[in-house]
């Protein structure tokens, strides 16, 4: 592999193609990405392009996000300072990429590939966005550099590969953020603007993390146990020497073993949850309904104890501190005691939030699944949405687990291509039938973590909340006093939910803090009003869309 | 709940002026707001003086009402540097608004027009590439010159509704959140209804924006109050370089920074309505074009990202301010700004009360009248 070098505020990196900015410093030892307005310090969070905190200047071109922006060679990149000089410079407009493909597929993880092969495969012409330089999502997480790790990055490159033999087309590396009815998409690549008009839409774009909101958790080196494992699995980078892991579920359990076995040492791995052992009808009942995941998880567990790895359970962070260039992480276990380690890293996963902004956008009816403490998209057995021509496959929906979500991406893909008059989506029983098994399984699994959605009644009011516009619980309190009948007007009080990241954190927090003081039940419109831009787009991307959209005329 | 002496209608910045300046003095007031589709909680927080180049397209029926208003829009800038000084702060900055032309012919235009406007005692001045260059470095090259107006300005409108509301509470206004259906006269008071409950008042302030002819039909009056939905963008942060409000000669835009280095550009781009129960959804081409000429006219700002956009509820009449008694109905008194209204509601909101309490007004309220629309 080809090393490549840039300068970080003068040192210089090496790294290697294809990694991440954000993977090459922290391989660095570089986790203080940028400054804020208030002086704080950040660093990448998500490792997934939605928080926003991972911003750099590169070559004089400020706010990039470092976690999706490959290491050049030469690079330039600096620290992002809050409030940067307009450079002004708009890059020469690229011939705009106009796209009008029977079935348009948005995300092309597991849910996404395997309904954009059903499509083809049924005839309609396919092509599937997604916003990671590989396709593959975050179960299959590919590596950068094509190697593969385990079966689990293999079945990945298996499904990529059958995606491209179907003939659907791929194209990687476009942030999508513009959704209009009626099925208008507007997108950028690079420096090229992409307008899509489907003919039917599937939207794919999986789930985010939900956080840990402790005082500490927006200090660089917390991230969520998501970016550590695209650091490992995508560019082969620990994301420190010495972990901390907290929140609850199983995808803690396997990254705390795939970052011992990349050598990291796991100094604790905490679950909110009591141990499944205190709950063994709980736990017979998950492995009733899907023996070999249940077995999966039992291997990982024992795997990571014979590495000295045991799960603490109904143990929670209450807080991190900078201490040394290194992190004070605080855990309470069940019986109160507290104890902090030192570590370089602490990843943080308490479950996850559905990234639905496009399907609220295009009006979608959901409903709030109170167990989940997130926004379930109500399809019908075909997978398609309240609106018409628009379907909605895996976590985005609501959360469901991989292979959930390849059965859903099945028939979605086979019924999509169907309505645009390809094939007859005829036969899929069995899939239907598999997604019940997984769906049962999915509950089931779920019932043995804590993922639980929190007042904030226990935290103390010097929390952050909204990492953005950096406003702790007290600062968001203050405008609950004017008794908001909507989380909007809390917003317009506070600033909460106003930065870049949209509220894609503080949003869950302050719907269901607005809706404890109103006493009204958490609905769709409890939360804060989807808007575009989805992901914040520069303004020269939408004068060269505004100009491709002049040039259809 | 005891009954009020005066219930104001409308809790935006009209309605909350008049409920404070009356509460004030002495008065229980109950302000009854439906809490939806405020024009005040939408808006860019531009102060607008000079006359609006898109205004005078779209309504060229209207600008001789405009122009005779002009003082009273300069009166109305004015009662904002009072009110950033008796709210603590309403990061108010009166750096003056820039008209732009990119033609020789929209100069000529800008250059009649502040002849008007200089005429009304506005302070303007014609400013060509040159000293445009000294005060505005980052306009695009085919920029030719502009229209400087010294009264205009801009300010938060966000922090200044908080603190507003705060003030309302400080002096004992009572707020309800509830939509008004109906308005009744008795003997000795006025009936209001909602749909909650029937309450009664000495005195009535209609200050709904686009809720106030409905509520005024009753009474041989026909108000043509409009719900006009509008369209912004905000950006990220950026350094702090644009002093002035933007606008252009010809074209719909405004444009300006805040002081957290967002830029906010708008102008009145149409956007979706969803009726009076919801706000407006934001329009693709609204948001293209809409930056798409920023972008053309400040090209230095291109490198920015737009984090969001909305929609919100403006109201047009006839282009001049509703402010005054219904003609057969005295208890019943309207504080409708019209067009620029953050702009002008505190000036109109404070008349309206002071004609509550038969004191005399700030400004003549003569041509503001809503006997103009008498059946
Ligand atoms: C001066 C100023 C500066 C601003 N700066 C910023 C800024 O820096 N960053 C920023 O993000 N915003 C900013 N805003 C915009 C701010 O977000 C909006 O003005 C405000 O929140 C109103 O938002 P909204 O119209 O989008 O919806 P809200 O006022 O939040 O109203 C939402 C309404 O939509 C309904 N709703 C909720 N979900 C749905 C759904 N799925 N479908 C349909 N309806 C739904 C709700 O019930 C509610 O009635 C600014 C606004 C102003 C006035
Ligand atoms: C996007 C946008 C940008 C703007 N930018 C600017 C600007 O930069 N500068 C400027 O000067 N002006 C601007 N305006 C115009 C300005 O916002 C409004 O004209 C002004 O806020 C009106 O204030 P108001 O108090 O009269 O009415 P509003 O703020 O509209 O308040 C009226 C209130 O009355 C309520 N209501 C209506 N009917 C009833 C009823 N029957 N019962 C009870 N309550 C009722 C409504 O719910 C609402 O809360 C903008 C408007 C929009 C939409
Ligand atoms: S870490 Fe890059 S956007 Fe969150």
């Amino acid at each position: 592999m080809t090393k490549i070098t840039f300068t970080f505020q003068g040192h210089a990196i090496t790294a290697k193609t294809g990694q991440s900015l954000a993977a090459a410093l922290t391989k660095a030892g570089h986790r203080n990405f940028r400054e804020t307005a208030k002086s704080a310090e950040r660093g990448m969070f998500c490792g997934m392009g939605v928080c926003q905190d991972c911003l750099v200047t590169v070559d004089g071109k400020p706010n990039v996000r470092a976690c999706m922006s490959p290491a050049k060679d030469g690079m330039t990149v600096t620290r992002q300072v809050p409030f940067p000089a307009f450079t002004g410079s708009a890059p020469p407009p690229s011939d705009p990429l106009h796209l009008t493909p029977d079935v348009l597929v948005i995300g092309g993880g597991a849910g996404g590939l395997s309904a954009a092969i059903a499509a083809a495969k049924a005839g309609a012409r396919v092509v599937i966005l997604d916003e990671r330089k590989v396709a593959g999502g975050q179960y299959y997480k590919q590596s950068a550099d094509g190697s593969v790790l385990d079966a689990q990055q293999g079945d990945g490159a298996d499904l990529v590969a059958a995606a491209v033999a179907s003939g659907a087309e791929i194209l990687s590396g476009v942030e999508i953020w513009g959704a209009f009815d009626p099925l208008l998409f507007l997108a950028q690549q690079g420096e090229t603007p992409i307008i899509a008009r489907p003919n039917m839409a599937i939207v794919a774009t999986g789930a985010y993390e939900r956080p840990v909101m402790v005082p500490g958790w927006t200090l660089p080196g917390v991230m969520t146990t998501g970016a550590a494992q695209t650091l490992w699995r995508s560019y082969g980078t620990l994301p420190g020497q010495r972990v901390a892991i907290c929140g609850s579920g199983p995808l803690n359990l396997q990254v705390a073993l795939e970052l011992t076995r990349g050598g990291a040492e796991i100094v604790r791995l905490a679950d909110r949850a009591s141990h499944p052992a205190t709950r063994p009808l709980a736990a017979l009942a998950m492995a009733v309904s899907g023996p070999m995941l249940t077995l999966k998880g039992l291997k990982m567990e024992l795997a990571l104890r014979r590495m000295g790895v045991a799960v603490r359970s109904a143990c929670d962070l209450t807080g991190v501190a900078k201490q040394d260039g290194a992190l004070a992480a605080t855990f309470q276990g069940a019986g109160g005691d507290e104890e902090t380690v030192t570590v370089d890293a602490l990843c943080m996963n308490a479950g996850f939030e559905p990234q639905n902004e496009i399907l609220r956008l295009l009006g979608a009816k959901m409903h709030y699944d109170t167990k989940m403490g997130h926004l379930r998209c109500q399809t019908d057995p075909t997978m398609q949405t309240s609106v018409s021509g628009l379907y909605a496959v895996g976590d985005c929906k609501g959360l469901g687990g991989a292979p959930a979500a390849r059965v859903e991406g099945t028939i979605a893909g086979a019924h999509a291509a169907a309505a645009s008059g390809f094939g007859d989506a005829y036969d899929l029983h069995g899939a239907q039938r598999a997604l019940t098994r997984h769906r049962r399984f999915q509950s089931r699994l779920w019932r043995l973590y804590d993922i639980a959605p929190r007042g904030v009644a226990a935290l103390s009011g010097d929390t952050p909340i909204c990492r953005c516009e950096e406003l702790t619980l007290d600062d968001i309190q203050v405008g609950l006093d004017d008794r908001p009948g909507h989380a909007g007007t809390l917003k317009r009080a506070t600033r909460v939910g106003m930065g870049r990241c949209q509220g894609r954190y503080c949003g869950p927090v302050v719907a269901r803090m607005v809706a404890e003081t109103t006493g009204k039940p958490i609905e769709d419109l409890s939360f804060f009003a989807p808007r575009v831009p989805i992901k914040p787009v520069a303004i020269s991307a939408i004068l060269a869309a505004q100009e491709a959209l002049d040039g259809e005329a | 709940m005891a009954k009020p002496d005066i219930l104001v209608i409308g809790g935006g910045v009209t309605g909350t002026i008049t409920a404070i300046t009356l509460a004030e003095a002495g008065a229980k007031v109950t302000l009854v707001d439906a809490g939806v589709n405020a024009g005040s909680d939408a808006n860019a927080g531009s102060l607008h003086v000079q006359m609006q180049s898109r205004f005078m397209r779209l309504y060229p029926d209207q600008v001789p009402n405009v122009e005779a208003a002009l003082p009273f829009y300069r009166a109305a800038a004015e009662e904002w540097v009072k009110l950033d000084a008796a709210l603590g702060g309403v990061e108010l900055v009166r750096k003056g608004g820039l008209m732009l032309a990119e033609t020789a012919d929209q100069l000529a235009f800008l250059e009649k027009k502040a002849a008007r406007e200089a005429a009304k005692g506005l302070s303007v001045e014609l400013l060509d590439r040159v000293s445009l260059d000294r005060i505005a470095p980052w306009l695009g090259p085919q920029i030719v010159g502009a229209e400087l107006c010294r009264d205009e300005g801009k300010l938060n409108p966000l922090l200044a509704n908080r603190l507003l509301k705060r003030r309302a509470e400080a002096a004992g206004v009572t707020r309800l959140t509830d939509r008004v259906t109906q308005l009744r006269m008795t003997s000795h008071d006025v009936e209001i209804d909602t749909p909650d409950a029937t309450l009664h008042a000495d005195q009535v302030v209609i200050a709904a924006a686009w809720g106030s002819g409905d509520l005024v039909n009753a009474f041989s009056v026909t108000l043509p109050t409009r719900a006009e939905p509008l369209h912004m963008n905000i950006t990220e942060p950026g350094a702090p370089v644009i002093n002035h409000l933007v606008q252009h000669a010809e074209r719909s835009i405004t444009l300006k920074q805040f002081s957290s280095g967002q830029i906010v550009i708008g102008g009145g781009w149409p956007a979706t309505s969803q009726g009076s129960h919801a706000p407006p959804t934001v329009r693709h081409d609204s948001m293209l074009q809409n930056v798409a000429l920023a972008a053309r006219l400040a090209p230095a700002i291109s490198s920015l990202k737009v984090i969001r956009t909305w929609a919100g509820m403006n109201t047009t009449i006839d282009g001049a301010s509703v402010i005054g008694p219904l003609p057969y109905t005295k208890r019943i008194i309207m504080a409708i700004p019209g067009d620029a209204g953050y702009t002008l509601g505190p000036l109109v909101g404070r008349m309206a009360a002071q004609i509550a309490m038969d004191a005399p007004t700030d400004f003549d309220a003569g041509p503001f009248s809503p006997a103009r629309f008498a059946n």
